[in-house]
């Protein structure tokens, strides 16, 4: 393969310890195993449908694992990840308090509780809260944290995109 | 020498209205000097004008410049200000400097032996200031510690900690606001004695200064300086959020945000499902020249250009699967206010042809204002480009898959 450069692509430029290549990797490497386990071939919708379960579960996670514990939102979604259950309801309060409690970052007496939300900076509001919701591992932050994790996640969730991305139209085109 | 100083502060410091000009002249003569503090006596007083020093301030990184601005403060209660023209500098200018002592003894002795330990070129404190000298700026004051560190106040430490990482743009913005400042006129009021900022004169306090009409409260301070903090992060994201150029506000940008992370999201769904459905009919990959050509496939394919998606085909199988995850995964769109950002989801009929028929399948458009990026088309043709140069790659994988 390197010895037919394009003259656009040089693949030897290719940092291999790059989040975009450890994500790559990760990922292909999931993905085969997802192959590997299941019939090629799925009759019905719902195998797809879990098929596509596993695979996005395996795409954030190679993601997370890519960012190891260097990040909180990273560290909140491979929690999420190994303590997921069935019982989604009971599950997602169980883990968003140990989420909380295991990923605040900054020793600060508002990180935790609702009735400290106000006090948690100066009400930038409705939107704060979403932003909250979105970036995982985000309730147990400032506003000055979440902001920069919020920048890394954004970083994080474009290139997985765009891995993801290629290797969907590599398949498709085939 | 120092009768050009002298001047200078006269015409210019009890009154401030030194023209922008001679500030500059000030800051200019400043700036060359090699300004060498620990080997001096620390009872001698480095005499400037406050402006000339503000300016200073706001264009020198963390040096022990910073110190003498506390130092001034001193006398800066007194009438006397004009008559110190100290400067234990190594510059050509000041060379021949005398070297007064006019200090009221109680204050130099305090404010000069606290300040001694601090007084090297990695000092970090920031000055003391006394309420009446209001043209120093709280960010330029953030801006010009550098990087040594000082001993702090717990309750400063933040604060402290943030002028590291501030960077030199804000120290240049603190220069165009010490110009505006002073160009103000500014009155030494000795009411604001009373709510000075630093009360203490220990080593192990951050001395900042408050703007004119400002709270000088420490509570205050601290908000104003977690506020910096606040608007440079979202000025950081700003740049990674395409099209939020136009928007002013933190709503607003807030709004983008949200956004954009969950247009993000759903695409990552959007992606795991097509190669889910395209899985079904693909032999596995081979891995070892994949993750270095996936990882190194140009980087082109930006997510605002997504106007169309490479064709594939769904036979209706994968086309309710395809449902069944809309449908989980969608809500509606929040926030439509936004006028440069509007999420569409708009699903294309989905034909039930042949599986291996390809026909083009769009089902998600980012309506963003046009950016200077590849268009949407371009997408496409960059990915089927770039896969025609690896021709030997696919060649292989078609033996694999055959």
């Amino acid at each position: 393969m390197n010895t037919s450069k394009p003259p656009t692509m040089d693949l030897q430029n290719l940092n291999p310890s790059s989040l975009k290549s450890r994500f790559a990797t990760r990922f292909l490497r999931a993905l085969t195993k997802i192959n590997a386990q299941k019939p090629i071939s799925p009759s019905s919708p719902t195998e797809i449908f879990q098929r596509y379960r596993r695979i996005k579960v395996a795409a954030d996670k190679s993601m997370a694992y890519s960012v190891r514990s260097r990040r909180t939102w990273s560290r909140a979604t491979l929690w999420r990840l190994r303590t997921r259950s069935p019982r989604s309801r009971l599950a997602t309060l169980a883990r968003r308090s140990s989420v909380k409690t295991r990923t605040t970052t900054v020793v600060d007496k508002t990180s935790h509780g609702k009735e400290n939300k106000e006090e948690r900076g100066a009400g930038l509001g409705v939107e704060e809260e979403e932003l909250r919701e979105l970036v995982p591992g985000g309730e147990a932050m400032d506003l000055c944290n979440l902001l920069d994790e919020t920048a890394h996640y954004i970083k994080c969730l474009t290139t997985q995109v765009q891995v993801m991305r290629t290797i969907a139209n590599l398949y498709s085109l085939d | 020498m120092l009768h050009r100083l002298e001047s200078l502060e006269s015409c210019t410091y009890d009154r401030m209205d030194m023209t922008v000009l001679e500030r500059q002249a000030a800051r200019f003569k400043w700036q060359q000097q090699n300004y060498v503090v620990q080997n001096n006596n620390p009872v001698e007083l480095c005499a400037s004008s406050v402006p000339q020093f503000q300016g200073l301030v706001g264009s020198n990184l963390g040096s022990g410049q910073m110190v003498e601005l506390k130092r001034l403060e001193v006398f800066l209660g007194t009438d006397n200000f004009q008559e110190f023209m100290n400067f234990p500098v190594t510059g050509p200018e000041f060379g021949d400097s005398e070297k007064l002592d006019l200090l009221p003894p109680e204050a130099a002795a305090d404010y000069c032996i606290s300040r001694t330990s601090s007084c090297q070129m990695t000092a970090l404190d920031t000055a003391v200031m006394k309420e009446e000298r209001e043209d120093m700026i709280l960010e330029k004051m953030e801006s010009t510690i550098g990087s040594g560190r000082g001993s702090f106040n717990k309750r400063k430490a933040e604060t402290v900690a943030d002028h590291k990482s501030k960077d030199k743009k804000i120290k240049g913005e603190g220069e165009s606001e010490v110009k505006t400042k002073c160009s103000t006129e500014i009155s030494r009021n000795s009411s604001k004695e009373n709510s000075k900022a630093s009360e203490v004169q220990k080593p192990d306090y951050i001395h900042v200064r408050a703007r004119r009409g400002q709270a000088t409260d420490s509570h205050s301070l601290a908000e104003r300086a977690r506020r910096e903090k606040l608007s440079k992060k979202m000025k950081c994201l700003q740049d990674l959020v395409p099209g939020c150029n136009k928007i002013t506000g933190k709503a607003g940008m807030l709004d983008e945000i949200i956004n954009y992370v969950q247009s993000l999201q759903r695409q990552v769904e959007f992606l795991s499902m097509k190669i889910a459905a395209l899985n079904s009919s693909v032999e596995n990959l081979p891995m070892k020249e994949f993750p270095a050509y996936v990882a190194n496939f140009p980087a082109a394919a930006k997510l605002p250009e997504m106007a169309g998606l490479p064709c594939f085909q769904l036979n209706p199988l994968q086309k309710e699967s395809v449902n069944c995850m809309l449908n989980e995964t969608m809500h509606p769109p929040q926030t439509e206010g936004i006028a440069s950002a509007s999420v569409s989801i708009s699903e294309q009929s989905l034909s039930s042809s042949s599986m291996t028929q390809l026909q083009p399948f769009s089902t998600w458009s980012w309506n963003m204002d046009p950016q200077d990026t590849v268009p949407g088309n371009g997408i496409i043709s960059t990915l089927q480009e770039g896969i025609q140069y690896q021709m030997p790659l696919f060649t292989f994988l078609q033996d694999i898959f055959q």
